[in-house]
């Protein structure tokens, strides 16, 4: 699937012939696919073709699925993912995800982003733990929304507020993958156009796959884009090129809204 | 990669060692999970083992061969009136116990007749009346052995007594099998005849009432709130009740039952009728909750088709909703049920801890319940009662789980996804 | 002649059947003659007649039934053969009991000599009265069929008034729990204000000696303070200390770590745990737990150790509510998000730390009100502690020494043979009125704190 321009030299994550099955069922079909560090790739496609649940193997989601089952090879860093060795519990530290809908824990705002710092042990000291959580607010942008009301439960935040909120709690552990899942969803025009600022402003410290169904949103924040169809990777290139010049005829009728 | 900071080393020692003690905690934490499911297993099985293991020699009796020759010692009683009602009397006035205690001590030498239940009599007595003819020639009965002599012979026995027991059993005198008075008696203060089935039709007796009374009014109970009941105070106080209710210690009950059913309307004290009213007011928020859910269960849109194709709203509820929901209704009803058959406190305070020694005939007279039983047989000084209590409750436990299992058949045969 | 309610009930049912069959036809008839259409389909006329014939007659016969047996014995006992009888107690109910069964031929004979002179005036009242009540319900039975029946015209709303009278019904039927809580707590003051006008109330709730003599309102013999404290020791301190964490942590392994078909294996065995009637786990408590804790405390030489401890009485009524904890913690678990958990797991945290610190967290307050409940219903427990924790109203903190309860102590003061009207008796309700005023607010506490939790995760 990649093309000579678009091959890139170091991937951070590197998928080859992954298929995922949920029991007998296979969702995903023999996808290949690499992830580079400084860009964002956005993965698009019609309802129920995968998107999901590759994204979710990204970062071994799926074993939380008791019928789910992977099979291929992810590397991170060139280490395989599905290894034995692998331990899942620092692959899901350095491979951060965020999900649809927010769901920021029933705790203070600054519990919810020091959660992962914390149990993580990436804080020595208090004032240590502080500065991580400001660093990681001010760079998911809420910082300064609220910076005075740390302590209040971030279920009382605006649903945009507290995707911003996940957001953060997901780069306080530092990760060097960020999953998005259709981030913006839930979320009204404005504060999608925040997220998609924050993602303009986070590109280039993370690696940034993004989940997304709003053909847009995709050319608008992503380098890279991927189609998925039916469980296939249909067409993977840059992202100016995916919109402009549609190699697939597949690609092309989606993307013109034929169907989906 | 312009980040501000330096990436987390995650193959530093001192990460590793802390994932090492995390991946530690997490093996603790889900054993003693594990450990406390096992826990709890392990106290049923050990409450099954205690209990059957005491009780499977509660259904069985050490019984002695005893041969009686009435051509020898006559019991003289006019055979036409071993038919009549009052024929017990009759054959007991005539000195039968005397007769068995003779012949046990003839043939069991002295002593003889302390070896066989001061009962024994009794069991003669029942056979004579199921065939007179006995009465004309020398038969051996095979009758019940006393409590000690019970005991030694179940569980063998030190001194003079288990020389005793060793002699008899040399002589073949001694068997021991299904102690058929167990099932066919009521209570009785010597373990060689005291029975459950008193106490067992008490329990049925009971438990028809409660059900008669508690099923109809808990079902429509839960139609009225459920399909017709307006939003407002009083269906309000009426949803806190039965919740409430729901929950009020079961002794309470019995404190209500005492004060309106028996001093206010003086109704049969220690009667299985007093019994079901107070069982059916302690089930009948139990059954009116699982009845709410079942119905609730029921798609709006089936009440809509009907609606629709012109059906009065009862006419609704009795042909549609009803019929739907009765599956999920009998679950929680069985379920109420098995708990009011197992229920012991309330019934306490409305008389039934009294000694019945009669198999109850109706259901004003007084009767007790196998709880009950049980409760009363576990304060027998009696050694011989040990064995019974557990037989007791073996019989207990078998109705309620198969009560219970009939309700999860239901409920797994039912289960309906609309 | 005997008053059999069950055979009457038939009688009136088959008449019901009889007045449903006419009233039916004879809609049918009548509007066939008249040549119009009726208003109601013909069983409605029928159900119409039936339910006039049957209900004012069963409501008659269930009145009766309760009714008759007092009125009954009070025409026996205005005979001069009652004149020998004893003034009251025991002895008195036996006998009037015997003649009763001798007269209604449950029983051959008498077996108490006083008896048999009463017999002959229990069977005459017994047939006076059986004759006025069938008389009466007879009557009425005719009396609604026949104001029925002769109302069936053609354009007659028979369906109305059925679904009126069967709304009315349900109503009915949903007033018993409404006054089942009335009759509870009216019962339960009346009788405790006799009580307080014989003993204080501030002696009941502080007072710290507890040793009610025989029927006496003695003065400070009824302070509650030992019994609420072998309450709280045994249901609220040592039931909870086992029922709390087992419970917790097998709903957790289920809910979290198990997998399906061992969780399908293990929920029944756990609601066989709690389908066990609680005087099986009295006598498991007397039987085998108290005897070998004793032994237990003798070996670690604690004093006062005894074979009815609390300890024995706490620790078998905590495995009974272990299940109870179990199931309420594992909805209350199930209630969480899923993308709770996920957002946990998600940033690396392993299942146990998400457990604890993001799950158990938010299943908190449904937790809580399963724990109040739980509470509620160790401390109405009642078998388990008259079996196993004793009857010794002892003011101690030693956990091998003999307690008791609230409802021990009910129990022990109703079965004795005395009084109604004894202050012994009374202070039973009052101990009663206090147990359910404690459990109420406890249950309303906690299905309030259960129902908002429900509702923040719609
Ligand atoms: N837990 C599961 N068990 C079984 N099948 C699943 C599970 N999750 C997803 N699937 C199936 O896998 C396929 C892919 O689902 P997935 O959620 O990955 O789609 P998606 O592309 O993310 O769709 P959407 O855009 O609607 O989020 C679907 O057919 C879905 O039904
Ligand atoms: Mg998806």
């Amino acid at each position: 699937m990649t093309q000579d321009d678009l091959t890139i030299a170091d991937p951070k994550m590197k998928a080859e012939g992954v298929d995922v099955f949920y029991g007998d069922k296979q969702a995903i079909k023999d996808v290949s696919i690499d992830v580079g560090t400084d860009l964002v790739t956005a993965f698009i496609g019609p309802s129920g073709c995968g998107k999901s649940t590759f994204l979710r193997s990204l970062n071994r989601m799926n074993d939380t699925v008791a019928s789910a089952r992977v099979t291929g090879r992810i590397t991170l860093d060139g280490e395989d993912i599905y290894a034995p060795s692998m331990d899942v519990v620092q692959l899901r530290a350095r491979v951060g995800m965020v999900f649809q809908k927010p769901n920021p824990f029933p705790k203070s705002i600054y519990d919810n982003v020091a959660y992962g710092p914390r149990i993580h042990g990436l804080a020595a000291a208090k004032a240590d733990l502080d500065s991580i959580v400001e660093r990681a607010l001010v760079r998911a942008g809420l910082w300064d929304e609220v910076k005075d009301r740390l302590g209040e439960s971030g279920t009382a935040l605006s649903g945009g507020q507290q995707q911003r909120l996940c957001i953060a709690r997901a780069i306080a552990v530092d990760p060097e993958v960020i999953l998005m899942d259709e981030p913006c969803s839930a979320l009204d025009p404005i504060a999608t156009a925040k997220i998609e600022e924050l993602i303009h402003e986070l590109r280039g410290k993370y690696a940034i796959v993004i989940v997304t169904h709003n053909m847009q949103q995709a050319a608008r924040v992503s380098q890279r884009t991927a189609f998925f169809h039916l469980g296939t990777l249909v067409e993977y290139g840059k992202t100016t090129d995916i919109f402009t010049n549609p190699k697939q005829d597949r690609t092309k009728d989606y993307i013109t809204g034929r169907y989906g | 990669m312009n980040r501000d900071t330096a990436p987390t080393d995650w193959n530093a020692p001192a990460m590793q060692s802390r994932i090492a003690r995390r991946y530690a905690a997490e093996r603790r934490f889900k054993a003693l999970g594990l450990g406390a499911v096992l826990l709890s297993g392990l106290f049923l099985a050990f409450l099954l083992f205690v209990m059957v293991g005491n009780g499977a020699r509660g259904f069985t009796y050490t019984h002695v061969a005893v041969p009686i020759d009435f051509k020898a010692t006559p019991l003289t009683v006019d055979a036409s009136r071993l038919d009549d009602p009052d024929a017990d009397q009759v054959i007991a006035n005539a000195g039968l116990s005397d007769i068995v205690a003779f012949a046990a001590g003839e043939a069991l030498g002295e002593g003889g007749s302390d070896v066989i239940s001061e009962n024994a009599w009794k069991e003669v007595r029942t056979a004579i009346k199921a065939d007179p003819d006995l009465l004309t020639g020398k038969t051996v009965f095979e009758l019940p052995a006393s409590s000690r002599i019970d005991i030694a012979a179940k569980e063998g026995a030190k001194g003079e007594l288990g020389a005793r027991v060793a002699a008899l059993k040399a002589n073949g005198r001694l068997s021991t099998g299904i102690h058929w008075p167990f099932f066919r008696n009521a209570d009785a203060t010597d373990p060689a005849v005291a029975g459950i089935w008193g106490a067992l039709k008490g329990s049925v007796l009971t438990i028809v009432i409660a059900f008669l009374i508690a099923f109809p009014t808990g079902v429509l109970a839960a139609l009225y709130l459920e399909e017709y009941a307006p939003k407002n105070r009083w269906t309000d106080l009426i949803e806190v009740s039965i919740n409430n209710l729901a929950a009020v210690p079961s002794i309470i009950f019995g404190l209500l039952a005492l004060a309106v059913f028996i001093n206010w309307f003086g109704l049969c004290q220690a009667s299985a009728l007093v019994g079901g009213l107070t069982l059916a007011l302690m089930t009948m928020p139990v059954i009116v909750i699982a009845a709410r859910n079942a119905i609730k269960a029921v798609p709006p849109s089936i009440r809509d088709a009907a609606l629709g194709v012109g059906a009065s709203p009862v006419q609704v509820v009795f042909h549609h909703v009803l019929p739907l929901a009765l599956p999920g209704i009998l679950t929680g009803t069985i379920i109420g049920m098995a708990r009011a058959l197992g229920e012991t406190a309330p019934l306490l305070l409305i008389g039934m801890r009294a000694f019945i020694g009669d198999v109850p005939n109706g259901i004003c007279s007084p009767s007790t319940v196998l709880p009950m039983q049980i409760f009363l047989w576990s304060d027998e000084v009696d050694r011989g009662f040990v064995e019974k209590t557990s037989a007791a409750i073996i019989v207990l436990l078998i109705l309620l789980l198969s009560m219970n299992a009939l309700a999860i058949y239901l409920r797994n045969k039912f289960e309906k996804r609309w | 002649m005997t008053f059999n309610a069950a055979a009457l009930l038939l009688l009136i049912l088959g008449l019901a059947l009889i007045g449903w069959l006419a009233g039916r036809a004879r809609s049918a008839m009548l509007a066939g003659r008249a040549g119009r259409k009726l208003h109601s389909r013909p069983q409605y006329h029928g159900w119409y007649v039936a339910l006039w014939l049957f209900a004012p007659a069963a409501i008659f016969l269930a009145v009766w039934t309760s009714a008759s047996p007092a009125l009954i014995t009070n025409q026996v006992l205005t005979t001069p053969a009652a004149e020998s009888l004893p003034a009251f107690g025991f002895e008195r109910g036996a006998i009037l009991s015997d003649a009763r069964s001798v007269a209604q031929g449950q029983q051959a004979a008498v077996r108490l000599p006083a008896a048999a002179p009463l017999v002959k005036p229990y069977a005459e009242a017994t047939a006076h009265y059986a004759w006025i009540g069938i008389a009466a319900m007879l009557a009425l039975a005719l009396a609604g069929g026949a104001y029925a029946f002769t109302r069936i015209r053609p354009e007659f709303r028979a369906r109305t008034r059925v679904e009126r009278i069967v709304m009315l019904l349900l109503l009915l039927a949903s007033l018993v729990a409404i006054l089942t809580t009335f009759g509870i707590v009216l019962s339960l003051l009346f009788e405790s204000l006799r009580f307080f006008s014989l003993v204080p109330v501030s002696e009941l709730l502080f007072g710290t000696y507890w040793n009610p003599q025989s029927g006496a309102p003695v003065a400070d013999t009824f302070g509650g303070i030992p019994l609420f404290w072998g309450t709280v020791l045994i249901g609220a301190i040592i039931a909870m200390l086992v029922a709390i964490p087992i419970g917790m942590m097998s709903a957790v392994y289920l809910t979290q770590y198990a997998a399906p078909r061992v969780r399908r294996w293990v929920k029944p065995c756990l609601e066989i745990l709690a389908g066990v009637p609680t005087v099986v786990y009295g006598y498991f408590a007397a039987l085998t737990v108290a005897p070998a804790l004793r032994n237990f405390a003798v070996m670690l030489g604690v004093p006062n150790a005894s074979t009815e401890s609390a300890l024995a009485a706490g620790i078998v009524m905590g495995v009974m509510i272990i299940p109870f904890v179990s199931s309420m913690a594992d909805d209350s678990i199930n209630a969480v998000p899923q993308a709770m958990r996920d957002g946990s797991l998600a940033l690396g945290a392993t299942p146990n730390e998400t457990i604890r610190q993001v799950l158990i967290p938010a299943a908190l307050p449904g937790v809580m009100g399963g724990i109040l409940l739980a509470v509620s219903r160790a401390i109405g427990e009642t078998m388990i502690v008259v079996m196993a924790a004793g009857l010794s109203a002892n003011l101690t903190a030693n956990p091998f020494a003999s307690v008791t309860t609230v409802t021990a102590q009910i129990v022990k003061l109703l079965t004795g043979d005395q009084e109604f009207d004894s202050a012994k008796t009374l202070a039973a309700f009052a101990l009663g009125l206090v147990l359910f005023l404690v459990t109420l607010l406890l249950n309303i506490v906690a299905l309030r704190i259960v129902k908002k939790y429900r509702e923040a995760y719609e």
